[in-house]
């Protein structure tokens, strides 16, 4: 069972506020929600919506049904009345003479309780209602939200009457959902949450960053979160002293990271060059949104892999993560620190504006997984040391790290080539060696991260789908949609783009007649990438650079139009 | 514990030009960490590129000598991970004023306890002669065949309208007045900014040894750095005479007040520690 809402009207309404109290009541009943906002680069105004997925099973996918639509603007009815499904309803805030409207406004509703400030939450407390969900449940989020005063007491009428006037609609038993308690208190949070999460499980102390959409939300999150997990969130002046302060803290021995989106990260593309010939770990958040310059603010895009990929000039160890849902927005981020540590290098988080501001209700975060041993040199192996040398030449190319300050040793890093103590040199046989052993950090790295590739779906199927980051959830449910019209596909997933597993990929797809790449941008990213690495172009690209993520629906006529 | 001169004697070869104001700097930084007892290990000396920012390979000590302009990006945050160590900034008046001219602004409004030196030859030495923002205007320079257009910045008025904790400058042949004025800029509890006066003896034939010596005078005690209305009238003055030492010097809260005071313990020295999550978890069920 499934009922899909969408809120929406304009800016400044409350419409995330509406959604995000529902999503949080649904996850606390027990049932899963996924969250989907679209938002213009606006305070108020315009038309925004929110939608919001109620199942019993996690369906993250974007999706164009709608069951009940609350509308706040007349422009909301408008433009999304048609989606809304035979058997579904619409609330409208003013009268909309719409075959499948509630015999109620929400205007008259609000006037019945005075004020018009609890409009978000009296369109929340009907939907809650038709859902199923105990109004006792609902009573304490809002007491949770909105504290108390005036806008507590107003907020409580508009719920008691909107659970009332619920019960009076033909509609009223339609989308109730069975919610079966969970057996652990699940959570309920968004994507910059989750990589938040992550960070601080894989134990980030110092953060510095110039706010960019879509990934200010990370940095918010860590900022708030900054005393109870003992780690420094400084506003950077501008980009590059971002990314200059990572290196920095690194070199000092704090874990460090940015959090910025492709145009901010122009702006850093020397430090992360930096941080390669220094040899300084440092996680790199980029949540993409379409370019080129400004582009489209608070809209999606797959367009910054190569962006990353290439970052810096000069050749250095990098690994490139793509999380493909919000699980793995923590768990690669977490891992992310761990690399970048371990190895002295830059690793990238690249999410996307769906997946950092989608919503969903999630089991708790585990940290078994997550290694708790630092990378650095202890106190105790220095003062055993008779003499340190920052760049000593090893066969991995890793070079064992000292944080200064902590023995009697000095550690000297220096952006020009330099020698085993870290001095800068000119000298051709040195300079070829420290290349030689940046070099072999690149092949130690790629042996580390090296992975088998899963294929899910029809694995036998001549037709290989390839997709990367946030399609990966509308992939899977277009899949078993188009499984049942026996429209089979094998599908490959990558969530780390870099390094890839180039001889497995290449055996791999030697297996497949035709492979179709999907992705959310409008030049291939991964797709030109695997040719270069593989000499296997695709067949076939389905894509959308509109700002917008694939839906389900879209998706599953795309795909239908290219299998047999 | 006693620091020897000794303790930070590098074995680098040194490649600045003879005659280098340089030389008197780095012999000044020397002399002002053996008297303020600072071993090499404690100290962290953050560089970008040019001449000037070359020193710290001429000392034994912790360095990062990474990108131009962006050292006292850099530094800021190694005193947030280490605020145990002391932090010293290097940089020539390009790197410091040109292309770092936004971090210098953002460094005084943090008073991060960091100390800035800048030397200023006037002229970009390493790339063989441009204009700094610190050249005069008209000057003739390497791209400027017909004179610099623009006008020499005044990072000193700059400085102390922005109300930094700790303004000096110096003379780089005065290595006793430089020591000490060092010294007390590292002692200060916050951003200091030490504007070095250098000559460049390759690129600059106006600013010399003998220029700076007819030109310079040290202010007497009768001098009141709190003063910072009479600090502004001497750095806005025109004319040629400069003066040398602190020129402006007040209290207030560093960064590190406000902004690490939640730690137990230096950034540098946390564990992993992942179970912090589980504290954040329950504001989201």
């Amino acid at each position: 069972m499934e009922v899909q809402i969408r809120i929406a009207g304009a800016a400044g309404q409350g419409l995330q506020t509406a959604a995000d109290l529902l999503g949080r009541a649904l996850t606390r009943a027990g049932s899963f929600a996924y969250l989907y906002t679209d938002a213009e680069s606006r305070i108020r105004g315009g038309l925004n919506f929110s939608h919001l997925r109620c199942s019993d099973q996690p369906l993250h996918g974007i999706s164009q049904q709608i069951d009940i639509l609350v509308a706040l603007t007349d422009a909301a009815v408008t433009e999304f009345s048609h989606l809304v499904s035979t058997n579904g309803i619409i609330l409208c805030n003013r009268e909309n003479t719409h075959p499948r409207t509630a015999p109620f406004t929400l205007a008259s509703l609000l006037a019945e309780i005075g004020g018009d400030k609890a409009l978000a939450l009296l369109s929340a407390a009907i939907v809650c209602a038709l859902l199923d969900i105990p109004r006792g449940l609902m009573e304490s989020l809002v007491r949770d939200h909105f504290g108390s005063g005036a806008a507590l007491e107003s907020n409580l009428r508009a719920l008691e009457l909107g659970y009332r006037k619920a019960g009076e609609l033909d509609h009223a038993t339609r989308f109730r959902i069975a919610h079966a308690p969970a057996k652990a208190p699940r959570l309920w949070l968004a994507g910059h949450e989750s990589v938040a999460f992550g960070a601080i499980a894989g134990g980030v102390r110092f953060v510095a960053s110039y706010p960019m959409s879509p990934s200010t939300g990370t940095l918010t999150d860590l900022a708030e979160w900054a005393r109870e997990a003992s780690l420094v969130v400084e506003q950077a002046e501008d980009e590059i002293a971002a990314i200059n302060m990572v290196a920095g803290a690194s070199y000092a021995g704090a874990r460090a990271m940015t959090t910025t989106s492709g145009g901010g990260f122009c702006l850093m593309t020397e430090g992360v060059s930096l941080m390669g010939m220094i040899e300084v770990g440092g996680v790199i958040l980029i949540a993409q949104r379409p370019g080129p310059a400004t582009g489209l603010p608070t809209r999606t895009a797959q367009g910054d892999l190569h962006l990353a990929l290439h970052a810096g000039h000069g050749a250095f160890a990098k690994a490139i993560f793509a999380p493909k849902n919000l699980q793995e927005c923590y768990e690669l981020t977490a891992r992310a620190f761990e690399v970048a540590e371990r190895f002295g290098c830059p690793v990238f988080v690249l999410t996307d504006q769906l997946l950092q501001d989608s919503q969903a209700t999630m089991d708790a975060f585990s940290t078994k997984e997550i290694s708790q041993k630092r990378g650095l040199l202890s106190e105790a192996q220095l003062a055993d040391m008779s003499s340190y040398h920052r760049y000593e030449l090893t066969d991995s190319g890793v070079s064992p790290q000292a944080a200064p300050g902590i023995s009697k040793h000095v550690v000297v890093v220096d952006s020009d080539e330099h020698d085993v103590d870290g001095h800068l040199t000119e000298k051709p046989i040195i300079a070829e060696q420290m290349c030689q052993k940046r070099l072999r950090k690149i092949a130690s790295l790629k042996s580390s991260l090296d992975f088998e590739p899963i294929v899910e779906g029809q694995k036998s199927s001549p037709h290989l789908v390839i997709s990367w980051g946030s399609t990966y959830e509308t992939l899977r449910e277009a899949r078993n949609h188009l499984k049942k019209k026996n429209a089979l596909f094998a599908h490959l997933h990558l969530s780390q783009v870099w390094p890839l597993p180039v001889e497995r990929l290449k055996a791999l797809f030697a297996r497949y007649d035709r492979i179709i790449l999907v992705e959310n941008n409008a030049v291939p990213e991964l797709g030109s990438l695997l040719c270069e690495c593989t000499q296997r172009a695709h067949d076939v690209f389905i894509n959308r650079f509109d700002g917008r993520p694939f839906s389900v629906e879209e998706m599953v006529s795309r795909l239908t139009e290219v299998l047999p | 514990m006693t620091v020897r001169i000794d303790d930070y004697r590098s074995a680098v070869e040194n490649h600045w030009c003879p005659g280098c104001g340089n030389f008197g700097i780095l012999e000044a930084v020397k002399k002002s960490l053996v008297q303020l007892d600072l071993p090499p290990e404690k100290v962290v000396v953050c560089t970008g590129i040019g001449q000037a920012p070359k020193l710290p390979h001429y000392l034994r000590v912790n360095t990062f000598n990474g990108l131009h302009g962006r050292e006292v990006a850099s530094a800021t945050a190694i005193k947030c991970a280490a605020p145990d160590l002391t932090v010293l900034v290097h940089a020539g008046d390009g790197g410091a004023y040109g292309e770092g001219g936004n971090h210098f602004l953002h460094a005084i409004r943090r008073n991060i306890d960091i100390t800035l030196v800048v030397h200023d030859n006037k002229v970009y030495g390493l790339t063989k002669g441009q204009a700094s923002p610190m050249t005069t205007r008209g000057t003739k320079a390497k791209i400027h065949p017909h004179g610099v257009p623009s006008n020499a910045l005044n990072p000193l008025a700059l400085a102390i309208a922005q109300n930094c904790g700790f303004v000096a400058q110096c003379m780089s042949a005065r290595g006793d007045h430089l020591a000490a004025t060092l010294s007390a800029a590292i002692r200060h509890k916050g951003f200091s900014l030490v504007h070095v006066l250098q000559p460049c003896v390759s690129w600059d034939k106006v600013h010399t040894y003998a220029y700076y010596k007819e030109h310079c005078y040290e202010l007497g005690a009768d001098y009141d750095p709190g003063d910072r209305m009479k600090a502004l009238e001497l750095v806005l003055a025109e004319g040629d005479r400069l003066p040398l030492g602190i020129l402006y010097r007040t209290e207030q809260p560093t960064f590190e007040d406000l902004a690490l005071s939640h730690l137990d313990a230096p950034l540098r020295d946390l564990p992993v520690d992942s179970g912090r999550i589980e504290r954040l978890m329950p504001k989201f069920q």
